[in-house]
């Protein structure tokens, strides 16, 4: 073949940027959609992208992607291993494809956002890849969880959860909206590709089809892997920019935008990846706690990312680790006790085996929350399962939307922070949730969690039929039941027995 | 708890389109009803006064073309991602085989002067007005009320990277061929100042900044695409049969390819409004307002062209009948 190589005619394809003059350049890049810092155009056009591909490479490599990726599926429709997989596992994928299919679609638009707005043609270029890339993400993720929905109507949510009101939807459209939607071009892709796709997604689909493989969910171990692949490409569209904007003197913006960024999707991470790797996930099938994951597999990474690029590590990092040990626990007791509003069947399983293990992976568990679990088990060994559903209303938290908790036992630390603004209280569950609202409360105020939806009169009638109805339950599909049954209790009653 | 499972029958697919009284293409199962944007009045769950919250309910929520259900529009090729790629890696190595061959035959060195020139002044810059139709298409798939309309723009938008690639690929064989004639150096500056592109670059300038969606698809898919698919596909296309360039010929007919499948779509889309009382007063208008500017673009061009006399004259009967041809 005689044949041009790409490094030959690829830097022509990224010199596309002209002086306008029948419009004006502020018009042509408002800085609301393309770059508020207004950095000089001959600095973006030193963007340069680690990775490149041109369209003929982009469309075949995909191409086979897709091929391996359909297949997979196909070959395994015929298994019987959904029929046999337990509810634990279908409650990750539940949670999964609820959460991510149209994330992934709405995340289009954002690579769009850059296509058009980015003020370096690199940029622009490489956000048409990324933008093509959420499209086959939210393809793949609608069209594998539609195999399973004639199963089980919970996987209708793959569909339609971002349509409801549920209340884990609320926390993550807020989140998305805010670090993604809501972003220009410039600002969105230090959020989207560094904070979001670099420092946790890239890392969590590794994670997560790991479990997958021991899990013997072949299909979709394959196609999270096949998807990471993609990923891994078009996150790297936040370090070029991350270097223009140090070098421009926008240092200490770049360094907030993570922070912000990085905080709103781990309050977010830690709930749909921590839960099911530390309780979903059948105790013989775990590979690893989601501390040790984090610790080995994002923490590392991500300071040194950051502190290659001239960046901190965020100033909440000791809350961040404190995190770590107590945002998913707490969240795990929340969303057990509160099940009939979620649209998978959470596990408790906290039986004797897997509470060892806890506290041995998260040592002092079992004097804090198992103390909670431990009216919980008392209850239903006590035939008593009606007492295992809570009365109260929880308070949420004014940035995440998830109720505000902390750690339980003899020194049980929860509480809200709050900050008054135009005369309205709001209430936070940590101090990097509550310093982001500060940084833009005129973004945030007008927001209305759940809670405050309740006594607004937004949510009729205001009771929990009303609630549950406004929340997509009883519509979609039914409410979470306890995944196994509540079966995980039965090895204390054996050893009361003994 | 009292919800209402009982009543909760089994689905054979996605609840929402479960009414239909057959089975659901992938199609249908991967691309409608996709956007949460549209759910309510507020498009994002951010205060309402800021920028992006102002910005899609002026552009989009507020535009003139109304339709009560925009979900309901399907895409009449039915494209989903990984048909996209099947069709257009055959189609890209369709490409590379005309390139190969090209090459091998040393088809540049029978340029003559005139012809060369036409090709620093006609062929190498346009990579700059497919951009612009790149960012023109990106701005339809984030600001589209419906993702059916939205995945068709986004492959439109991949289709112009393409030929931006397609068109920076022969930049650099020219250069090598004719290292004189500044390849890879002019385009710009041609882009910029040569009479012959000036009508385009108004156009695009214009339509860039055209906020409104429909609007903007209206000057960018009904304007401006069909007049750059006449007079720099297809005029330049016949110009260089003429001149003996094969090649470029050739490419230019595999561009057309792709302008026809966004010519399908967009007509579908235009009798999808035409629904709506109301929809063609304004569609009407703005192609008033904007056809000016799309003739006078080909003009421009066209007149630039070598041995074509009717080319302008061509392209604009065409793009006029194609756009009465969907109804306008």
């Amino acid at each position: 073949m005689a044949l041009l190589e790409r490094n030959e005619w690829y830097d022509i394809a990224r010199d596309t940027n002209w002086t306008p003059t029948y419009v004006s350049q502020e018009n042509l890049f408002p800085p609301t959609m393309s770059d508020p810092y207004q950095i000089p155009i001959d600095e973006w056009e030193t963007f340069d992208e680690p990775y490149k591909v041109s369209f003929r490479e982009y469309v075949r490599t995909q191409r086979e992607k897709d091929g391996s990726a359909y297949s997979v599926k196909a070959a395994l429709s015929r298994s019987r291993f959904y029929d046999q997989a337990c509810e634990g596992w279908a409650s990750v994928l539940k949670l999964h494809y609820g959460t991510v299919a149209l994330t992934e679609y709405q995340a289009c638009q954002f690579q769009a956002r850059m296509v058009r707005f980015g003020p370096s043609p690199s940029m622009r270029n490489m956000a048409t890849f990324g933008m093509l890339d959420e499209m086959r993400h939210a393809q793949l993720q609608l069209f594998f969880p539609h195999e399973l929905v004639h199963r089980d109507r919970q996987y209708d949510w793959a569909h339609e959860a971002a349509h409801t009101n549920n209340w884990a939807v609320i926390g993550g459209r807020h989140a998305m909206d805010d670090i993604m939607m809501c972003r220009d071009a410039v600002t969105g892709s230090l959020m989207v590709s560094f904070a979001f796709e670099t420092g946790l997604t890239n890392l969590q689909m590794i994670g997560l089809s790991t479990d997958a493989a021991n899990m013997g969910d072949f299909t979709f171990s394959n196609l999270i892997t096949s998807i990471q692949s993609d990923e891994a490409r078009h996150a790297q569209l936040g370090t070029p920019t991350i270097e223009i904007m140090v070098r421009n003197g926008y240092k200490e913006d770049a360094q907030k935008i993570l922070d912000i960024a990085f905080w709103r999707v781990w309050r977010l991470f830690s709930v749909s990846v921590g839960i099911p790797m530390d309780y979903y996930i059948p105790l013989e099938q775990r590979h690893m706690s989601f501390k040790e994951f984090m610790h080995e597999w994002v923490n590392r990474q991500y300071v040194r990312q950051v502190e290659d690029l001239g960046l901190a590590k965020p100033w909440y990092w000791q809350h961040f680790l404190d995190d770590i040990e107590n945002h998913h626990h707490c969240q795990q007791g929340g969303i057990w006790s509160w099940r009939p509003t979620v649209w998978w069947n959470p596990p408790g399983a906290v039986g004797p085996k897997e509470r060892q293990w806890l506290e041995k992976k998260y040592p002092g568990w079992n004097d804090s929350y198992g103390t909670y679990w431990d009216v919980i088990t008392e209850n239903l060994l006590a035939d008593r399962e009606e007492k295992t559903h809570p009365e109260c209303v929880p308070i949420i938290c004014n940035m995440c939307q998830i109720p505000i908790s902390n750690r339980p036992g003899k020194a049980w630390k929860a509480r809200p922070y709050q900050f008054e603004h135009e005369g309205r209280r709001y209430n936070f569950c940590t101090e990097p949730c509550r310093w982001i609202f500060t940084t833009d409360p005129n973004r945030y105020k007008d927001h209305e969690t759940i809670v405050d939806r309740m006594y607004s009169g937004e949510i009729q009638p205001p009771d929990l039929d009303g609630v549950l109805k406004y929340m997509g339950i009883g519509v979609v599909s039914e409410g979470g039941r306890d995944g196994y049954n509540y079966q995980w209790i039965e090895g204390f009653r054996s050893a009361a027995a003994e | 708890m009292a919800n209402d499972s009982n009543e909760l029958k089994p689905l054979k697919t996605w609840s929402h389109l479960a009414g239909q009284r057959r089975r659901p293409s992938e199609y249908e199962i991967v691309s409608t009803n996709l956007l949460w944007s549209t759910d309510g009045d507020m498009p994002w769950a951010l205060s309402p006064n800021i920028d992006m919250n102002k910005w899609y309910l002026k552009y989009r929520n507020q535009s003139p073309l109304k339709h009560e259900d925009w979900d309901a529009f399907r895409d009449p090729d039915e494209l989903v991602y990984r048909t996209y790629n099947i069709k257009q890696d055959g189609q890209e190595t369709y490409v590379d085989g005309l390139l190969d061959e090209h090459n091998r035959n040393e088809h540049d060195t029978g340029y003559g002067k005139d012809w060369l020139e036409c090709l620093a002044k006609s062929y190498t810059p346009a990579r700059y007005l497919i951009h612009t139709m790149q960012m023109g298409s990106a701005y339809l798939v984030q600001m589209v009320p419906a993702s059916t309309i939205e995945n068709c723009a986004m492959l439109q938008a991949a289709d112009q990277l393409r030929w931006i690639s397609r068109i920076s690929y022969r930049t650099k064989e020219l250069q090598k061929s004719f290292a004189n004639l500044d390849f890879g150096g002019q385009e710009r500056n041609r882009w910029e100042k040569d009479p012959s592109w000036q009508g385009f670059r108004k156009l695009m300038e214009r339509t860039l900044v055209t906020y409104d969606w429909a609007e903007h698809f209206v000057a960018l898919n009904l304007i401006a695409k069909p007049a750059i698919d006449e007079a720099f596909i297809r005029q330049l296309g016949k110009a260089s049969r003429r001149n003996g360039d094969m090649l470029l010929a050739l490419l230019n007919d595999a561009q057309m390819l792709d302008s026809e499948r966004s010519r399908r779509w967009t007509k579908a889309l235009v009798e999808f409004a035409l629904n709506i009382e109301g929809n063609r007063t304004i569609l009407e208008e703005w192609i008033k307002k904007w056809e000016p500017l799309g003739d006078s673009a080909i003009e421009l061009y066209c007149d630039g062209l070598p041995d074509s006399p009717e080319a302008s004259s061509e392209a604009k009967i065409a793009v006029k009948e194609w756009r009465q041809s969907i109804g306008l």
